[in-house]
């Protein structure tokens, strides 16, 4: 067995150019999802029987089906019903195709996680006792302010383990993006890769760029929980 | 836009079924290899040595750091030329040895975690009850810790097992014909037509599968849990 | 000053609450007895609103609503007036012990910061927690958490103050802490109800003594009428039942 060190070498300078496409798709999709996520969470706990319904149907239809399918479908609906949509019902002349493909990615992702992450909220909330939102009320508090001062600070910080490991399968997730011709590492990887058929030690490079992004996403969320949790801790005296 | 055919999604579905045992082969033979390597980790994990512990430790923090597409590409491209430096030809081996081999090196690191809390949830009293009553060691780990086990671990085994069906579909990349593969080759043979139909079509094959999967293990668990135990023994007794 | 009459309450079929009045002077230490199930946790969760009654009316002060259709305002006035002390603590576990009596202050009254903090060290200082402001519910133990609670409830000057069973999660050496606290307060004049199975400190303290059972109140009077020549049949087999560990009382 040879390995083309310089290759992977040449590869791997490559492959850091696509980190930040990578990171970009991670962070967009958190950030659109999180607070989506988390309004889902709290209407699944409310009242709207039609409107659970639909979350349920949505989180099961999601977490049901595998990402890669997601991805192949939408990719190929979306940019000609888009482009219909452009052309003939808005009468515009923008011409969608030129459109940078990552904007798929994003709805692929952020349709995906977000009915992850309302399942996270919602096991989050019912980790907070009943108790402090009683506490809460009796001190004259209204509900909004119960929510936003003691029972979401709360549940964050138990959802914090389950959100770390829904970045980590985010992350790996978006190493499928190449299939909507996205940029990312693993699309940087394979390109350099089909040239002289070096696949073996473009695949080892970016196997190795996996862990590391994936344990400073870990680490990330350890120095947070430790921050967060600081009420958790036993007693110091 | 080009008109959509539902009814193509009828056409497509017993086309895409045919291909079903392939699925489930791979997710079968996942599930055996799989838990082979996942009880020897687990083992390492909860066993006192340093060495075992360690490797199992790092095996799975590594294994869920890494994409299952890079995984499965790795062991497509690398394990031929791996296994050749040791005079081991499996260049004529197919598909699906590779899919199984990537998938149950995915896989033994869930089910590790599967078998290490299941372990850990039952207490050890357990066993030193059933001993102390004159149960032998296996009919104390047989008729009282394993179906314990079992039961705590059914929700989790569940999970690691749609992950797996759904992770599976990958297997075309590499050009295993599964449900997934199958529908590729559809829409290939119809020039890129109908392919939302037929991605429909997975949709519901898919979807049908993890309702399928978790509702069986719903029932499962039901049946081991011990109210409908003891109602069986009452039962036995009259 | 504080009077509720025919509070009904009932859970699916279970009537928990069956028509109670009770009145509450300025001053009053009332201490609500009875086995368990009897519905005094309940009562005492209607008058705060934690729980809504099914029927019954409420003359608070100024206040007069009836308890099943009280608006969002009454209610909040209603709670502004009361504090609850809760038999698990219920103390905000993201929040140190002088966040948590601030809380009460500062979100819910408005009351200005440097006001809250000095309130909220005086209650703690009241009950003997000077030295903890900065520790958080999990570094405390569990008289410490209940004073926590008791603080929090203080601290907002309340018309009234609810007990609800504040001792029967702790341990017993941790009891004495807790009720010496309660003592002190009913000494400087607050105005409270507080249900609990201590039996002493129902004797010593408290100014009327209510006995409930099968969500009625069976009997009611005073500390002595109640403990030495209780009139009803049902008061005088619980206080034969509950007093058999403290035969010296008899």
């Amino acid at each position: 067995m040879q390995l083309d060190t310089q290759f992977m070498l040449t590869t791997f300078l490559h492959v850091l150019q696509g980190i930040p496409v990578t990171l970009t798709i991670v962070m967009v999709t958190l950030l659109v999802s999180a607070p989506l996520g988390f309004l889902m969470a709290v209407s699944k706990s409310g009242e709207g029987k039609i409107g659970r319904r639909i979350i349920a149907g949505y989180v099961s239809l999601i977490r049901g089906t595998p990402v890669v399918l997601q991805i192949l479908f939408l990719y190929s609906l979306l940019p000609t019903a888009l482009n219909y949509w452009i052309k003939e019902v808005l009468g515009l002349s923008y011409n969608i195709f030129t459109l940078n493909p990552i904007f798929y990615a994003y709805v692929v992702f952020i349709l995906n996680t977000t009915a992850v992450l309302s399942e996270v909220f919602r096991s989050a909330l019912s980790t907070v006792n009943k108790g402090q939102l009683e506490a809460a009320l009796s001190i004259g508090m209204s509900a909004p302010q119960a929510y936003v001062r003691i029972i979401i600070p709360q549940a964050l910080v138990s959802a914090l383990p389950n959100l770390c490991n829904t970045t980590v399968n985010l992350l790996k997730s978006t190493s499928l993006a190449f299939m909507m011709t996205v940029k990312d590492i693993t699309a940087i990887a394979k390109i350099d890769a089909s040239f002289g058929y070096n696949y073996l030690e473009a695949y080892l490079v970016i196997f190795a760029v996996y862990i590391f992004l994936c344990s400073a996403v870990q680490g990330v969320f350890h120095l947070t929980e430790r921050g967060a949790a600081a009420y958790k801790k036993p007693a110091v005296s | 836009m080009r008109p959509f055919h539902p009814q193509y999604i009828l056409e497509a579905l017993p086309q895409l079924i045919l291909y079903l045992p392939v699925t489930a082969a791979i997710v079968i033979g996942t599930v055996f290899f799989g838990s082979l390597l996942g009880i020897l980790l687990a083992a390492g994990r909860i066993r006192r040595g340093r060495v075992g512990r360690a490797f199992a430790n790092l095996y799975i923090y590594v294994i869920r750091c890494v994409p299952s597409i890079v995984l499965l590409f790795l062991v497509y491209y690398g394990l031929p030329e791996f296994l050749n430096v040791f005079g081991v030809n499996i260049n004529d081996a197919g598909k699906g040895f590779f899919v199984i081999t990537t998938f149950s090196l995915l896989f033994s690191a869930s089910m590790a975690e599967v078998f290490r809390s299941a372990y850990e949830a039952v207490d050890r009293g357990q066993r030193e009850a059933a001993v102390s009553i004159g149960l032998t060691e296996f009919q104390a780990f047989y008729r009282i810790v394993l179906p314990q086990c079992v039961r705590v671990a059914i929700p989790n085994f569940t999970n690691a097992l749609v992950n797996l069906m759904k992770e599976g579909s990958l297997a075309y990349t590499i050009g295993l014909i599964d449900i997934m593969g199958k529908g590729q080759l559809l829409i290939g043979q119809n020039h890129g037509s109908y392919s939302l139909e037929i991605y429909l079509a997975l949709f519901f094959l898919y979807w049908g599968l993890t309702l399928m999967v978790e509702k069986g293990a719903g029932i499962w668990e039901r049946h081991l849990t011990p109210t409908k135990q003891e109602r069986g023994g009452v039962r036995k007794c009259n | 000053m504080l009077q509720v009459k025919n509070v009904q309450k009932a859970f699916g079929e279970n009537l928990v609450l069956r028509g109670v009045d009770i009145e509450v002077k300025k001053g009053d230490i009332v201490v609500i007895l009875g086995p368990s199930g009897s519905g005094k946790t309940t009562l005492l969760r209607c008058l705060n609103f934690l729980e809504r009654a099914d029927g019954g009316s409420m003359d608070f002060d100024e206040i007069h609503t009836e308890l099943k259709g009280a608006s969002k305002a009454v209610v909040s006035k209603v709670r502004k007036k009361t504090a609850f002390v809760f038999q698990n603590y219920n103390l905000f576990q993201n929040k140190t012990a002088l966040q948590n009596v601030m809380e009460g202050l500062t979100v819910a009254r408005k009351t200005p910061k440097e006001e809250a903090l000095a309130r909220a060290k005086a209650a703690l200082d009241k009950v003997g927690l000077s030295e903890r402001y900065d520790y958080y519910p999990s570094q405390l133990s569990g008289g410490q958490q209940q004073r926590v609670g008791i603080a929090r409830a203080i601290a907002v000057n309340p018309d009234v103050l609810l007990f609800d069973e504040p001792t029967s999660a702790l341990d017993p050496e941790l009891i004495g802490e807790v009720l010496a606290v309660m003592k002190k307060l009913a000494k400087e004049g607050a105005t409270m109800i507080v249900v609990t199975h201590e039996m002493t400190f129902a004797q010593e303290v408290a100014s009327k003594v209510i006995f409930m059972d099968g969500g009625v109140v069976v009997e009611q009077g005073s500390a002595e009428q109640i403990f030495t020549k209780p009139k009803e049949e049902r008061t005088i087999q619980f206080l034969r039942r509950v007093l058999r560990d403290y035969d010296y009382i008899i």
